[in-house]
């Protein structure tokens, strides 16, 4: 992965009208690479997210993507920017097919031929929507329906992939599947910002890891710096620190 | 008994193109449109003010009142309904739209009186027989119109771009704007959709019934009935329940007696409702998310 800064936050202050959420958070993600936030619940994680793709709009600070503010932006531009989110909650239209809920990753692109064209790239990528094409989107178990989001969320081929704690409600067998789509989807290009329940597994794939605590930034490091902190592995990864040979494996 | 079967058929299809308009405007901006019942009526006074002075034809004048409607609706949600927001948004929506009603309907009556009118043409008051059962021109024109706009609002909804962002609005609005949908200008566009099939409507009721502005009372509890029957926001339940109620109301007058007609139409509602809450065709949990 390059080093490069692709999102900075700085000063971030966001809430939902009831006092701040988050205050002043400032980190960058790097491009190229996977990086994971962390914390307890209501630490504003998923805020920090929305922050990201629009969906809330923060009182104060900056969030620079490829030179531009992504603050005051629309959904809609900032999905024209090149980031995707993946929400926590499944955002499939379930009462269209699969093929449909794929398409409409592409709303934006207005050339049928390329969305045809990245349709079937990712039915290559992602055989789940090969496989039910025809089907609704409603009638797929939750982790089949996280993966139709996942290459729903390609077809505008972003360059930044936001993602809010995709393994929420899978099994174990999917949450493996999961995190190896979301490895893959990395080795693609993509830059993933992930907000993870399963913090210990995240962070070990992860090139960067940000500890949000109350709104603010506790810690902020490599992956295994984050995983082998010794006070947040206690506080928040379910444990004390791992040992250096788990922390590296 | 095959006369009533027919003749519910070719006005259910009316009511079905007027209710769904109004469960596409629930649909996707949840507001319960409690005006569309006086915007038939003005649909209807629109066809009837054109052919009294200018002598257009109720189905030539279509070509203006619909598009009219369509920016009396654009106009109405610009002003009134996008600034309805949060959790109350669907309770004040019916307070809204039912002042929107009243406006509408004291101008009606200033413009127009209280008087009963009947649009009427050359062709409202023939017939013609098929198997022995009179049916007047009027009523199949009407569902030859119901089942051209429906089957190009159908179109539209599932063969389009703009369709596809509809019903993605229809089923998640955060999920619509998270792929790019811009959801309010879906939502001003299904507002004014939803009030020119209105225009169309309210030409084909007016020429089959006598109506002046209070006549919206009677329509909108019949509109509303089908879009609870046939499930809110489901367009395919509009459809069905429209010209099933319809149906329904007319055998019941034939077989039995015109006097329980209406009310086998809130029968069949209330049976439905206990088994199937959600109505025939919606969907208990489509908006939790």
């Amino acid at each position: 992965m390059s080093n490069a800064e692709f999102v900075t936050f700085s000063g971030v202050f966001a809430g939902y009208g009831g006092g701040d959420v988050l205050k002043d958070v400032a980190f960058s993600v790097p491009q190229g690479g996977i990086t994971t936030i962390v914390g307890p619940n209501g630490s504003g994680k998923s805020t920090l997210l929305k922050t990201v793709s629009g969906l809330v709009r923060p009182r104060l600070g900056q969030i620079m993507f490829k030179g531009q503010n992504l603050v005051g932006k629309s959904a809609r531009e900032i999905l024209n920017l090149g980031v995707v989110q993946v929400p926590q909650n499944h955002s499939l239209f379930r009462e269209m097919t699969v093929e449909e809920n794929v398409a409409l990753g592409a709303f934006l692109v207005k050339d049928k031929k390329v969305v045809a064209s990245r349709l079937a790239n990712l039915k290559e990528m992602f055989p789940i929507v090969a496989q039910r094409a025809n089907d609704k989107a409603g009638s797929l178990s939750g982790g089949q329906q996280r993966l139709v989001e996942f290459a729903r969320c390609l077809m505008l081929e972003p360059d930044l992939v936001v993602l809010d704690e995709p393994s929420m409600g899978l099994d174990p067998k999917t949450l493996k599947i999961m995190f190896q789509t979301v490895k893959m989807m990395n080795e693609a290009g993509r830059t993933v910002l992930l907000v993870e329940q399963n913090a210990r597994q995240a962070l070990k794939m992860s090139d960067y890891g940000v500890v949000l605590e109350n709104g603010h930034v506790r810690l902020s490091g490599s992956g295994n710096d984050v995983l082998n902190h010794p006070e947040i592995g206690a506080l928040y990864l379910g444990g004390g620190a791992q040992t250096k040979k788990e922390g590296q494996a | 008994m095959v006369h009533a079967l027919i003749d519910g058929v070719l006005t259910g299809s009316v009511y079905a193109l007027m209710a769904t308009g109004l469960t596409l405007i629930f649909g996707v901006m949840e507001i319960i449109n409690v005006a569309q019942g006086i915007f038939v009526i003005l649909g209807a006074y629109l066809s009837y003010y054109l052919q009294l002075h200018f002598g257009i034809d109720l189905f030539a004048g279509l070509l203006i009142t619909i598009p009219t409607m369509f920016v009396v609706g654009i106009v109405v949600q610009r002003l009134f309904l996008a600034r309805l927001k949060g959790p109350e948004k669907t309770a004040m929506s019916i307070l809204v739209t039912y002042a929107i009603s009243l406006v509408i309907e004291g101008i009606l009556n200033i413009a127009f009186t209280v008087n009963n009118v009947q649009l009427n043409t050359s062709y409202t008051n023939k017939s013609f027989q098929v198997f022995g059962v009179y049916i007047p021109y009027i009523y199949f024109m009407g569902f030859l119109l119901a089942i051209v706009l429906l089957s190009g609002l159908y179109y539209m909804l599932y063969r389009t771009r703009f369709g596809a962002s509809i019903r993605a609005s229809l089923a998640d609005q955060s999920a619509a704007a998270l792929v790019g949908i811009d959801v309010k200008k879906v939502s001003t566009i299904c507002f004014g959709i939803g009030i020119a099939v209105t225009a169309a409507g309210g030409m084909v009721f007016g020429a089959t019934n006598a109506f002046n502005a209070s006549t919206s009372y009677d329509l909108i509890s019949r509109l509303l009935t089908i879009i609870v029957l046939g499930g809110m926001g489901s367009l395919a339940g509009a459809l069905v329940a429209g010209i099933a109620m319809v149906t329904l109301e007319d055998l019941v007058g034939a077989i039995w007696s015109p006097v329980w007609s209406t009310m086998a139409f809130f029968v069949v509602l209330v049976v439905v409702l206990s088994f199937r809450p959600q109505g025939l065709f919606g969907q208990q949990s489509a908006r939790a998310a």
